[in-house]
């Protein structure tokens, strides 16, 4: 009878970590630094430490479909919540450690969730904060107590020590609860909502159901989707973008739940170079801003290195270009010549230069969640990281596109997955998307679920794309960036800032120029690079602002600008540019919590720039 | 996780004593070479070599006093002087001109050297962590006078002042190894023996060091205060650290002169103290292998300056001619601790640690 009951019993990232339990209990699971030492977590403890968490859960009365929340970094309690509330049919919905209160207050609301995971006195802070603005928050946990315990005094909160305690006690008197829990579970129980970061206006709640995510898994983990030859338990991957995004939701816990791969917590995301030398990971996924910064890394640090070892350098990142240019060619594939080019270098270079970055035993590195220059692609495919552009968004699970190995088309974000409806629709452009992994729909917003699909039940993504040799997508930009000049052209944006952002000196880049005579950028200069660069040239700065507005630096960027333009069509060129007068920030409502640009934002904030430009 | 040296999954790991595959391999190799030189090498040669051997204990010693701990000691010599002269006492001649026990097992007259340095480092302790810099310097100067007055004057116990007594004879459990023997020759056994004590007491420095004393000497050598404030007790480091580093001055004499063979007092002066300060600043100051160079070089210096000197015609080998070959040695000393103290501060384990980085972050340059 049990028998029948585990068979028919539906799949969920939970009842994955059970069986990875009972198959390898003493295999290691994930890793966390902690006091400079990397501390082991087996599968049996995992597995264990959340049916504490979900036996807790379930003693604070939570249903199934009731919300938890949780704010944090990338740790385990964070994996320990995930799998507990799916484990008790309930919905996880991250936070960014990064949202201020303001959002707290409004995700928190409109998720109505009824527990939230505080990671420490910050986030509990801002949870305390709006906590009288969200009438079903019932209990806010806190992970770190410190500054909290002894000093704070809430009815409301509770120490993550006193949820364990809770769900031991709950677990000895009611030792099959969770199992029981787990047996009702259905395909179509929302397992998360995904708070899409929104350029424009307040974030919405995309829910993905237990089957989106089980799809999820059978394409892009099983089915190799992004990672080829598909991920194993002898892969190693660094867990560092925010947990609550779907990109680093699908490779942390589901690659972990659905393949059995090692996950390892970053300490910080300040510290992901050093984390990724420790852990050399053989998967790795990250943002463009992510490679855009090891890329300016690397020329930094050359920039300032010993004779020698400059010219060593010059030389192979020369061959590099020149191996990238071949690879780029045939889609990824080695010639006999390359393959001889790069066994040389990799002994006077690649391999050192490889283990720096932390990327010496990367098979499969892919970039995604937004569009890259392709220059910083080949510099990595030059030295040998096999990079991979892949596409998807949460509204379809992260299921749309991907370049394979031996089959990459620079440029483009890929073939269609497996198991994948893609058109392009043929008179806006509109890439759509159907299949299983298809959101439910925007949480408490149908009006919106409405407007994201089409009648026939594709999924607009708002991405304007075309086709390239009839197997490949290339994106032009997100339909609502596109500038239309006076002159009547349409110009995507995001090439052109790209290019410009490819450079180590520009970090932010932002086009202008809808319904004006011709195009204007602001530009934001990375700050650790263009210092350096100063202070090579004996050029004294104090502030970031005043670092920006120096002639020199000026003068830095209109060069680059000017090379951008070259490349480009005289109605692209940006005539004029401004330097932007401060870092953009997440608080002050500038990026997204991903590090996205809100040009509606920037075009208010700015706005004094921008008419300096056309004035 | 095969292939991620910088992963480390626990604290035993990340402080082991061979954190390294390249380190437990390179001490492998000492070993085996410190077995295989008594068959290659002269025997004379073996003798300088023994001699740099039991040098080095003493400089581990200094080493740990003021390259870990940081306090400035130039009373090594005295201590140095306890060890001999003890070890003399307690295995000399019962019936003989001076004092003695008797006890010519060296299991038993090298500790009881130890020990009663590590006494005579105890009693001076105090003065150490009242003082620092400069004024401890003085202070230790002022203790190598008095030591060289009781040497030269307590004639029953030295042999007083420009005559001496015979040091502590080479004795196993009975066993001789200042005999020709089928095992070898002398100068083999007493080298075989010399390296295995200097393995001991490196090995054991070594731990000492990366212990949590190792931990609170660094901390103290830092910044004292600093390391007041996180709890580190000052004056019990400080008397530990001069307590251990006098035990290893004690033993190194005892040694010392036992296989020099005669101990004359005038021989523990500032020179002496120099010498060692020397080994442990021209090795390296704060680590152990560092003073183990620094010992072999200056062992080894007056036999390479005597090599070199053919070379430089004008310098004389008679010591009534000017310049002489030993004045060249004495301003050696000083223009080496002056030139390692200039460009290469770490010493010549310093030199190897630039070596090491410059390969270790290829392709940057940090």
């Amino acid at each position: 009878m049990t028998l029948v009951a585990t068979q028919t019993r539906t799949q969920t990232i939970a009842s994955r970590i059970e069986a990875w339990a009972k198959a390898d209990p003493d295999r290691i699971a994930m890793r966390e630094k902690d006091f400079g030492v990397w501390e082991e977590v087996t599968w049996a403890a995992y597995w264990d430490r959340a049916q504490d968490v979900a036996h807790a859960l379930l003693a604070l009365g939570i249903q199934p479909g009731d919300r938890v929340a949780v704010q944090s970094e990338n740790r385990r309690e964070w994996l320990y919540t995930d799998i507990a509330t799916v484990a008790v049919r309930g919905t996880t919905v991250g936070l960014y450690p990064t949202n201020p209160a303001a959002e707290v207050r409004y995700l928190l609301s409109h998720s109505g969730a009824r527990v939230v995971v505080a990671e420490d006195q910050e986030q509990a802070d801002k949870a305390l904060a709006v906590v009288d603005d969200c009438p079903e928050l019932e209990w806010i946990v806190y992970v770190e107590p410190r500054g909290i315990r002894h000093r704070y005094d809430h009815p409301k909160l509770m120490a993550w020590q006193d949820l364990l305690k809770l769900g031991r006690e709950h677990r000895a008197s009611h030792p099959e609860a969770v199992a029981e829990r787990m047996a009702d579970a259905q395909p179509d129980d929302i397992m998360t909502l995904v708070y899409t970061s929104g350029t424009t206006g307040p974030p919405k709640g995309a829910m993905l159901s237990v089957s989106n995510v089980e799809f999820a898994i059978s394409v892009l983990v099983d089915g190799g989707g992004f990672t080829s030859p598909k991920p194993s338990r002898n892969d190693i991957l660094l867990s560092y973008l925010p947990l609550c995004h779907v990109a680093e939701r699908i490779f942390t816990t589901w690659f972990n739940a659905g393949a059995g791969v090692q996950v390892n917590f970053a300490e910080s995301i300040a510290t992901v170079q050093p984390n990724l030398r420790e852990i050399q990971p053989t998967i790795l996924f990250g943002v463009p801003r992510i490679w855009e910064k090891i890329l300016a890394g690397v020329q930094i640090k050359l920039a300032s290195a010993s004779l020698f070892k400059r010219a060593n350098a010059r030389l192979w990142l020369k061959v590099a270009d020149r191996i990238g240019t071949v690879l780029v060619k045939t889609g990824g594939n080695h010639t006999l010549g390359t393959r001889i080019l790069y066994g040389v270098g990799y002994l006077c270079f690649y391999r050192a230069l490889r283990e720096r970055i932390g990327m010496r035993k990367v098979r499969f590195a892919a970039s995604g969640a937004a569009p890259i220059a392709p220059e910083v692609l080949k510099f990595f495919m030059g030295i040998g990281v096999p990079m991979h552009e892949v596409y998807g968004m949460t509204e379809n699970t992260a299921v749309a596109t991907a370049n394979r190995p031996k089959r990459v088309k620079l440029g483009t974000v890929g073939e269609p997955q497996l198991n994948t409806e893609l058109r392009i629709d043929e008179e806006t452009g509109e890439i759509q998307t159907r299949h299983g992994g298809t959101f439910v729909g925007y949480y408490r917003d149908p009006e919106a679920t409405a407007k994201a699909m089409t009648p026939d039940g594709w999924l607009r993504t708002g991405d304007i794309g075309e086709w390239v040799d009839g197997t490949h997508v290339r994106i032009t930009d997100r339909a609502k960036d596109i500038i239309i000049t006076a002159g009547g052209k349409n110009i995507s944006p995001s090439e052109i800032e790209n290019g410009l952002k490819a450079s180590p000196y520009i970090k932010e880049a932002i086009v202008v120029g809808d319904r004006k005579s011709f195009l204007a950028a602001l530009i934001g200069i990375e700050l650790d690079t263009v210092g350096e660069w100063a202070q090579r040239r004996k050029l004294p700065y104090t502030t970031y602002r005043d670092l920006a507005e120096k002639p020199e630096v000026k003068a830095l960027v209109q060069s680059i600008v000017d090379d951008v333009n070259a490349r480009h069509a005289p109605v692209e060129q940006i005539r004029q540019f401004r330097m932007l007068p401060k870092e953009l920030d997440h608080e002050d409502g500038e990026l997204t919590a991903t590090m996205k640009v809100k040009r509606s934002a920037i075009g208010t904030m700015f706005a004094e720039l921008v008419d300096d430009i056309y004035g | 996780m095969i292939g991620r040296p910088l992963l480390h999954t626990d604290y035993a790991k990340d402080m082991a004593l061979h954190n390294t595959f390249s380190k437990k391999l390179v001490f492998w190799l000492i070993v085996l070479a410190g077995l295989a030189l008594p068959q290659i090498l002269q025997d004379t040669e073996l003798h300088l070599l023994s001699i740099g051997c039991i040098a080095a204990i003493g400089a581990i010693g200094l080493g740990l006093v003021t390259g870990y701990a940081g306090q400035v000691s130039l009373g090594h010599a005295f201590f140095l002087g306890v060890g001999a002269f003890t070890s003399a006492f307690v295995s000399g001649d019962p019936a003989g001109r001076v004092y003695g026990l008797g006890i010519t097992n060296l299991v038993v007259w090298l500790p009881v050297a130890g020990l009663v340095a590590m006494l005579a480092g105890v009693i001076v302790a105090p003065l150490a962590t009242r003082l620092r810099g400069l004024y401890l310097a003085l202070v230790t100067l002022g203790l190598v006078f008095i030591g060289q007055h009781i040497f030269n004057e307590w004639a029953k116990m030295t042999g007083g002042g420009g005559v001496g007594r015979s040091a502590a004879t080479l004795d196993l459990f009975g066993y001789s190894l200042s005999k020709a023997d089928s095992i070898g020759t002398p100068e083999q056994k007493i080298f075989w023996l010399a390296f295995l004590l200097l393995l001991i007491f490196a090995i054991a420095a070594r731990n000492l060091t990366r212990s949590g004393v190792g931990r609170a000497f660094t901390a103290i050598r830092d910044r004292d205060i600093a390391a007041g404030v996180i709890g580190v007790s000052l004056p019990k480091y400080k008397t530990i650290a001069f307590a251990i580093s006098s035990f290893y001055a004690g033993c190194a004499g005892a040694l010392l002169y036992a296989l020099i063979g005669h101990i004359e007092p005038g021989a523990f002066s500032l020179v002496l103290s120099v010498e060692y300060i020397a080994m442990v600043l021209i090795g390296g100051p704060g680590t152990i292998s560092g003073a183990i160079a620094g010992a072999f070089f200056i062992t080894l210096l007056p036999r390479l300056t005597r090599d070199i000197q053919p070379l430089i015609p004008f310098i004389s080998t008679a010591p009534d001619e000017m310049p002489n070959i030993y004045q060249v040695q004495t301003i050696l000393y000083g223009v080496l601790i002056i030139g390692f103290l200039i460009f290469e501060p770490r010493g010549l384990v310093g030199i190897w640690f630039r070596i090491r980085s410059y390969w270790k972050n290829w392709p940057f340059s940090y």
